[in-house]
């Protein structure tokens, strides 16, 4: 029987990572090393040159850049924060709801929760500017409606509530998501455990926080982490529904929208390649050092379980 | 005092219809193992009994209370699965002890509760690990210690040696007949092993698709089966069952000759062929076709030469003999 040489090198590796490499490697690894190299230069004279980390000591030293920096970076923290304490709670919440044998239409549950998810951005922020137009907007008579007119406010128009309103749609449009994961990663405890439990008189919300909850830890860390990233790479939403100025006056700005601003321009601001570069090269190391943190930090003493 | 009695109770799954109108009794310190082939409800009843499944119809009466409408951890049982179903994020100790804690129990009260099934199960050394780091015996010992520590009225196994091997499934159902000479308990054992059914049962319940069959001692249910299904389950290799072989058997009724009844005999009535031979050292199975084209096992003690192929005659004992009518209940011998 023929073996095959232990020396020989092993094309066949080769060939089969091939596509995987090439593609990934076009689409992503060469733009992002393009991107931290463009943050590096800037141009004088319509000539590029290399100027080190002088961007990076102008978006975060220069009293201008620094402060529309740092305003972007909270109000982005503002909109993870939001993501963290409502959608993925209401997530597990939703999950471990649908994921009782004794709820009827689950299906049907379990699909209209998630069909926003699959909406475009534009559609999501377009549909939700016109239910809380004070002008044409449904919210208003609806609160009227029911005699809480009152509590109407124009949400998007008012610095304080914009950010969060529009933190609370995202929420609206993605909670689905979390709650597929938790959903899944419920359903894979057995029910002997379960039925364990209920012998041992652990049952309903007990049943969920000292058997489920221990067991599903390592998804919600997953989906704290998808969370995290997605939210420190949002734009589409907020372009879609307050345009790249973020209005009321910057109120909405978060890093995706600064960067595309910078990057692109927007109506007098000229567009500056090199700043913009620089805004998302910080935006990866924001990302890259909240995944550390995750990884190293939490995700090894979460334990997963084998059933 | 009886520590189970089921009266009439019936359990349908839509309309499939899982357990037929069971009566039985269980007396206080019983050992009662429900025996039958995979798909007879067994299980089912068990979990009815637990209370993880409502009875479509019927009591049940645990300890003399009936428990219809009472959820499963104030029915006084403690049950152990089939997988264990030990919780995965929690140590030996917490696994047992956490129904105690979910009682209210004290601290001292679940520490020595705890401490005591421990060392009755030998599991002190590993007190503080988690089940994925015990092997597959030490996780059906922390299982029946979590059975223990409920100090239930009613033990309930629903199949625990299935995930065992051979070795270990020996050793551990001389530990779980120990344990009930200890706790002198009731407790109630579903397997569809016969072999577990006879050596642990003080009281076997033969089910048969959702109806019992018998009810009786091992030896009893041996040697008296009530029919062909009972005959045929209890006893390894089962019984032989005859209705060409032998002459004078009346129509339709067939006989039972359990394998080690069967004897050689030159002038034996039953002859044919050996078609296959199993020698275990001990006993030597033969398996013979006999010239009526029925195949029949014989079960001789030691070791025996017998070749495939070699044409023998066999005899048995008239006393030894079943016999069983078309219905395959059991029918009087024919008057000699």
């Amino acid at each position: 029987m023929a073996t095959p040489s232990k020396s020989g090198f092993k094309w066949h590796i080769v060939v089969f990572l091939a596509p995987a490499v090439i593609v990934y490697t076009a689409v992503m690894i060469y733009p992002l090393f393009a991107t931290l190299r463009l943050s590096f230069y800037s141009e004088v004279e319509q000539e590029r040159i290399w100027v080190g980390l002088q961007n990076f000591a102008t978006l975060f030293g220069d009293a201008i850049w620094s402060e529309q920096f740092w305003n972007a970076l909270g109000n982005n923290a503002w909109f993870f924060l939001i993501h963290m304490l409502v959608q993925n709670p209401i997530g597990i919440a939703l999950a471990a709801i649908l994921s009782s044998p004794k709820l009827r239409f689950s299906a049907f549950y379990r699909s209209a929760i998630f069909i926003p998810t699959i909406l475009s951005f534009v559609i999501v922020g377009f549909a939700w500017k016109l239910i809380l137009s004070p002008i044409w907007g449904i919210a208003p008579d609806m609160l009227d409606a029911i005699g809480l007119k009152f509590l109407y406010q124009p949400w998007l128009g008012k610095e304080e509530y914009a950010l969060t309103t529009l933190s609370l749609v995202s929420v609206w449009q993605f909670v689905g998501i979390p709650m597929m994961l938790i959903y899944a990663a419920l359903l894979s405890i057995p029910d002997e455990i379960l039925e364990a439990g209920e012998c041992d008189g652990i049952t309903g919300l007990s049943a969920f926080f000292k058997i489920k909850l221990p067991l599903i830890l390592p998804s919600i860390g997953i989906i704290s982490v998808l969370t995290f990233v997605a939210n420190f790479n949002a734009f589409d939403l907020i372009y879609a529904a307050q345009g790249a100025l973020a209005g009321p006056d910057f109120s909405t700005d978060i890093l995706g929208t600064f960067m595309y601003r910078t990057f692109f321009g927007f109506q007098l601001q000229l567009g500056d390649p090199h700043m913009g570069s620089t805004i998302a090269s910080a935006m990866f190391g924001i990302i890259l050092i909240g995944v550390c943190i995750y990884l190293f930090g939490i995700q090894r003493r979460l334990r997963n379980y084998q059933f | 005092m009886t520590a189970l009695k089921l009266e009439n109770v019936n359990k349908s799954f839509g309309s499939v219809h899982v357990l037929k109108d069971i009566n039985l009794t269980v007396e206080d310190g019983e050992f009662v193992v429900f025996v039958g082939p995979s798909g007879c409800g067994k299980s089912t009843l068990l979990r009815v009994i637990a209370g993880l499944e409502d009875a479509t119809s019927g009591t049940v009466a645990i300890g003399g209370d009936v428990v219809n409408a009472v959820p499963p951890a104030k029915r006084g049982i403690a049950m152990v699965f089939q997988s264990y179903a030990l919780y995965p994020h929690l140590s030996v100790k917490d696994n047992m002890g956490l129904g105690l804690k979910q009682e209210g129990k004290s601290n001292a009260v679940v520490d020595e509760r705890v401490s005591k099934a421990s060392a009755m199960l030998d599991l002190d050394n590993y007190l503080t690990r988690r089940p994925a780091e015990l092997s597959g015996g030490q996780r059906q010992r922390v299982a029946i210690g979590r059975a223990i520590v409920r100090d239930p009225k009613l033990f309930l196994f629903d199949e625990p040696l299935s995930n065992l091997d051979a070795a270990l499934r020996m050793n551990t159902r001389v530990e779980i007949a120990a344990l009930h000479r200890t706790l002198s308990a009731s407790m109630i054992y579903v397997t569809h092993d016969q072999i577990e059914a006879m050596t642990l049962a003080d009281k076997i319940v033969v089910l048969r698709d959702g109806r019992v069959e018998q009810v009786g001692s091992p030896m009893e249910l041996y040697n008296n089966p009530a029919n062909q299904f009972v005959a045929g389950f209890l006893g390894s290799p089962s019984m032989n069952f005859l209705s060409q072989s032998v002459t004078g058997l009346e129509n339709g009724t067939t006989l039972g000759i359990r394998p080690e009844h069967l004897r050689f005999d030159a002038n034996g009535q039953i002859s044919g062929q050996v078609t296959h031979v199993e020698r275990l050292g001990g006993d030597t199975n033969l398996l013979v076709k006999t010239d009526a084209d029925e195949v029949l096992t014989v079960r001789l003690f030691g070791q025996d030469p017998t070749e495939v192929g070699d044409d023998v005659r066999l005899s048995y004992e008239n006393a030894n003999a079943f016999f069983f009518d078309q219905n395959g209940q059991r029918a009087l011998p024919r008057a000699a």
